[in-house]
């Protein structure tokens, strides 16, 4: 183990910081010296033990946290979601509001879980797991992936043509999402059976620049989020209601 | 938050070019940040906040390598939020033993029973021995930005990233047992 000539070079070269003269000045020293020879072998195998470990993906809550950030701060990306003009001036007012309170209520907390499933939805082009407008194709999808079967409409004579639908984990909970379109705008419709029994009117809620609408109807919570004005909202929430009551 | 003072407010090219070049590397800034404070919720906060620091001071971000200045920001984050809470690096046993958790890709058991022990053997050493570790092994940075990414010079980089394989080597040897898991004496 007495070794003044590579003993020093041993990390650097496992680093690949080695230049390629050092390298083979090392290679040369490693062959009369069994100790460095074990050093480097262990060197290596404590390198492999280290990057076996699997990543960490990152939560889709921090992308969406980060997303409303940057927002807030400095709009939506181009050319790919256009707020509407209302949202977009509500954006700067309630992005502070966020940046200001980080605690997150147990409300809230359900509200940035439907905000990241809706950023999903918006901000990708596989957001939908199951990709129809076809109600009898996207309601049995549902199938087995959920513990109860929710309402299925095509929208399109009200102007919000369904895409398609998927499953989201919602206060841990794994909810049906159905998407829909308007426009170019991208709705996300989560709903479940209702906690509590009777009807609730559409409240829409601005968020960071975001509507989340909330209501009850049929047995039904459901919660729309989109980047469309309020009245929009409640004209999308007054299309799934009289959907689910023409089909009873 | 203390505002936009620091620098000019992003513009929409500022912006597009912060999505192009910093934004890809939250993975890393989210990993980083997870092994720093050993718990997921805190990390979060780190990377969030991190990411906001970032797109605060881009305008004086000269180009060159996005994620070594990156993971330098949630660094220094990460020592503001301990000395805001007052509190210092978790003692081991509280530390979580299990970071890699999930379904894991490996068929074998054996294999996926080493990577614990050795993602606990890394989450008990102290702060300064596995962040050079994390940075050099799991971020895969050279030695120049390590020394960025700390602000230590590079000879100091090499000698601290020396004793913190030693001391991992150590750590898994107590946990493994030294003969069971092939190691070799160091």
């Amino acid at each position: 183990m007495d070794c003044p000539t590579c003993e020093v070079m041993v990390d650097a070269y496992v680093d690949g910081e080695l230049s390629a003269t050092q390298s083979a000045e090392f290679e040369q020293a490693l062959v009369l010296c069994p100790g460095c020879r074990r050093r480097l072998d262990a060197a290596r195998e404590l390198s492999g033990l280290l990057r076996s470990l699997p990543p960490e993906p990152v939560p889709d809550l921090l992308r969406a946290r980060i997303e409303r950030d940057l927002r807030a701060i400095v709009g939506p990306p181009r050319q790919r979601l256009r707020l509407s003009a209302m949202a977009a001036s509500l954006i700067v007012a309630l992005g502070i509001g966020w940046l200001g309170g980080s605690l997150l209520s147990q409300g809230s907390r359900q509200a940035d879980e439907l905000l990241a499933g809706y950023l999903r939805v918006a901000m990708s082009d596989h957001g939908v797991e199951v990709a129809s407008s076809d109600r009898h194709t996207v309601k049995p999808w549902f199938a087995g992936r959920i513990d109860y079967a929710p309402p299925v409409h095509d929208l399109t004579a009200e102007g919000f043509p369904l895409l398609g639908g998927r499953v989201d984990l919602i206060d841990g909970r794994k909810a049906a999402v159905l998407v829909y379109r308007r426009n170019q705008h991208r709705v996300a419709l989560t709903l479940w059976p209702a906690s509590s029994t009777g009807n609730s009117e559409p409240s829409v809620a601005e968020r960071d620049g975001f509507a989340l609408v909330n209501w009850r109807h049929a047995g039904f919570d459901l919660h729309a989020v989109a980047d469309l004005s309020p009245a929009d909202m409640k004209s999308f929430a007054g299309a799934v209601n009289r959907a689910i009551d023409a089909d009873r | 938050m203390d505002g936009m003072s620091d620098g000019p407010k992003p513009d929409g090219n500022t912006a597009e070019r912060f999505r192009a070049v910093v934004l890809p590397h939250l993975d890393a800034a989210y990993g980083f940040a997870r092994w720093l404070t050993r718990d997921p919720m805190t990390a979060q906060d780190v990377a969030q906040e991190a990411m906001l620091r970032a797109l605060r001071y881009f305008h004086a971000f000269r180009g060159g390598e996005a994620r070594p200045w990156l993971l330098r920001i949630v660094r220094n984050t990460w020592i503001d939020l301990r000395s805001r809470n007052g509190s210092t690096d978790r003692p081991i046993e509280e530390a979580e033993n299990r970071p890699a958790d999930g379904p894991d890709p490996e068929q074998s058991a054996l294999a996926a029973d080493r990577r614990r022990q050795v993602a606990a053997a890394l989450a008990a050493l102290p702060a300064e021995v596995r962040e050079i570790l994390v940075l050099r092994e799991i971020e895969d940075l050279s030695y120049k930005h390590i020394a960025a990414v700390l602000d230590l010079p590079i000879g100091t980089v090499m000698s601290r990233l020396a004793r913190a394989r030693e001391k991992l080597a150590a750590e898994l040897g107590d946990r493994l047992g030294r003969r069971d898991h092939g190691l070799p004496d160091l």
